[in-house]
């Protein structure tokens, strides 16, 4: 099953490179431009056509749509490439520039022979530049404009790089268990059947075939002891059956009755089906240590869910409630959850069940998904 | 897929013939050797899956090869193409007796290894070839078209399931009536379960009637089809 921005397992991700940005032409300029020019050569065709070659009368239309686009594709030039203060001036200053070169133009059309009549509107603009100049200079501290980019900059690549180090952590955790399995798991199985084979060469000897088995007992321990360990760092079942399957396996082995109901149609990112699946496995210890009594055993439900982009894990139980919130298993998820930028609540239900308790405890994690 | 009686031909002395997949050395040339000390035939051993349907073409061509041991995590992947290697298995080769071994197991797996039937299938920890007497013994179950699941698997199905159940289930079930149903489970045969329990088999017989009648399962002769009985018992309270 394909995984969402699956890391290369071999290779950490590299945290240098940044993404440029695109200089690519906008859509509507794009477009624009197209019309503009699509109207312009159909009306020179016309006037081709039509035959009196006297009075250029497309220039009308050249005028105003070739202004529109160039307004369009320099204004948005100059927005892109200043920001806050320096930026008003600049489209200011190349605002007045286009609509003087505009009135020269209508004016050279109209009639030369005019007195140049847009020498007002020069006059006018001169001097809304002089004021702008004025008002911007003095103190030209950095305004709240700028101390704002700068920090939504930092959010950007804060925010870029924490998942970053999160997807890396979890292809490190996955590396640690596979190390595990293929390295001091595998010997400890090859101890175990070397000793098994010993075993049954000592049958004449049952003072050393005792001391064998209690061997073989202990490397037989310790080799449970390595899969609960590898268990508890990157369950191999997470990784290749995904988070549904791995929460059905909690549920099976947490030693009291719990109902999954999961909805999660595809894979998450690792970092995300990590957290959710540890976030799970405790609110559960939690359950079977706090809710249950030994007339009223605890029952459990669990639900997963992806909501848009965000999934949604709850886990509920029918036991007393009051669970604290700040207790140091639960306080250990929080953290989980906000480091994925998630939401993590603990609560009572606070309805009476049937069964004449009151109470239940309300684990609710929502982690963003993309 | 039709039931896979007794090996047409064999009798119970006749040499097993098997065929290994296991990417970790150490652990394929351990496996090679008890396996040779105790008169089963490595026909190849291989340290990936991709080569095993030639492998396995050539090697019946010869002579027949009853079971096919298969490693969880093989190149290229190390996840689980021997999962997908063995349902693929059986699905073209229902002859051939399939045996996974894994350093962990998972019902999930489980699953999906008996949905093609439980005859002829097994899944044990790699860590009960050390048991020789026993992990032979499943061998040649396999092998015969038996059942080998290892007692974990089906003890995280009876803990869940008694969990679950309200009063009047398996907690009717008396302890050793739960302990000959979990050795049910795991396909073991009545003779088999006596030894381990250390009953005679009389007893054994008694137990296994009583459970049936209690838990309410239909009466089915056959090891392999009393597994599935037996599971499908267990696995009743997992959601569809």
């Amino acid at each position: 099953m394909p995984l969402i921005e699956e890391p290369d397992l071999m290779t950490a991700p590299d945290l240098t490179t940044r993404v440029p940005r695109p200089r690519r032409m906008s859509r509507s300029l794009a477009v624009q431009l197209r019309l503009s020019v699509a109207a312009v050569a159909i009306c020179t065709v016309i006037w081709w056509v039509v035959g009196s070659h006297s009075y250029f009368w497309p220039k009308w239309v050249w005028l105003p749509l070739g202004t529109l686009s160039v307004a369009h594709a320099s204004l948005r030039e100059v927005a892109l490439r200043t920001t806050g203060r320096a930026r008003l001036l600049a489209l200011h200053g190349w605002i007045a520039v286009l609509v003087i070169l505009f009135l020269t133009v209508v004016w050279t059309f109209a009639d030369p022979g005019d007195r140049f009549w847009p020498r007002w509107v020069v006059f006018a603009f001169f001097l809304s530049l002089i004021v702008h100049v004025a008002l911007a200079r003095p103190g030209r501290r950095r305004g709240a404009s700028d101390v704002e980019r700068v920090l939504t900059e930092r959010v950007d690549e804060l925010t870029r790089t924490r998942r970053g180090a999160l997807d890396v952590q979890t292809v490190e955790l996955r590396r640690i268990e596979r190390d595990l399995h293929d390295g001091a798991q595998a010997r400890l199985v090859a101890l175990s059947l070397k000793l098994g084979r010993a075993e049954e060469r000592l049958r004449e000897q049952p003072e050393a075939a005792l001391l064998v088995r209690e061997a073989h007992r202990d490397a037989d321990l310790a080799i449970a002891e390595l899969r609960e360990l590898a268990r508890g760092i990157a369950p191999p079942i997470l990784a290749d059956r995904g988070l549904a399957e791995a929460v059905r396996a909690l549920g099976r082995r947490s030693g009291i009755a719990v109902a999954v109901r999961a909805d999660v149609p595809r894979r998450l990112p690792p970092s995300v089906e990590l957290a959710a699946y540890f976030i799970v496995a405790e609110a559960l210890t939690n359950a079977v240590k706090h809710a249950g009594t030994p007339t009223h055993p605890a029952t459990a439900t669990v639900t997963l869910d992806v909501v848009g982009a965000t999934l949604v894990v709850q886990v509920a139980d029918d036991g007393p409630g009051g669970a604290n919130a700040l207790g140091s298993g639960l306080a250990g998820l929080a953290q989980r959850a906000a480091a994925l930028d998630g939401t993590f609540t603990v609560g009572d239900l606070g309805s009476a069940s049937p069964g004449g308790s009151v109470g239940g405890t309300v684990v609710r994690a929502e982690l963003p998904c993309g | 897929m039709g039931d896979r009686g007794p090996r047409s031909g064999a009798s119970a002395g006749d040499r097993l013939r098997v065929v290994l997949v296991e990417d970790n050395v150490l652990l394929r040339e351990g496996l090679t050797a008890l396996l040779r000390e105790h008169d089963v035939e490595v026909v190849d051993s291989l340290g990936e899956a991709g080569p095993l349907a030639a492998v396995l073409d050539l090697a019946t061509a010869r002579a027949r090869v009853d079971v096919a041991i298969l490693d969880i995590r093989l190149p290229p992947t190390f996840t689980d193409e021997g999962i997908r290697a063995a349902v693929a298995l059986r699905r073209t080769r229902p002859g051939l007796g399939v045996l996974v071994l894994s350093q962990y197991v998972e019902l999930a797996y489980t699953a999906e290894l008996l949905a093609a039937g439980s005859a002829g299938v097994g899944y044990l920890l790699k860590e009960r070839i050390g048991d020789v007497r026993e992990f032979l013994d499943a061998l040649r179950r396999v092998a015969a078209g038996g059942t080998a699941l290892d007692r974990e698997v089906i003890a995280e199905l009876v803990g869940a399931r008694s969990a679950a159940a309200g009063p009047g289930e398996l907690a009717a079930l008396t302890a050793r009536e739960r302990e000959v149903l979990a050795l049910m489970a795991e396909g073991r045969s009545n003779s088999a379960i006596a030894a381990t329990l250390v009953v005679g088999p009389g007893a054994v017989e008694k137990h296994i009637a009583n459970i049936f009648a209690k838990l309410g399962l239909p009466a089915v002769a056959a090891d392999h089809r009393r597994v599935l009985a037996a599971l499908t018992y267990l696995r009743a309270t997992e959601p569809a």
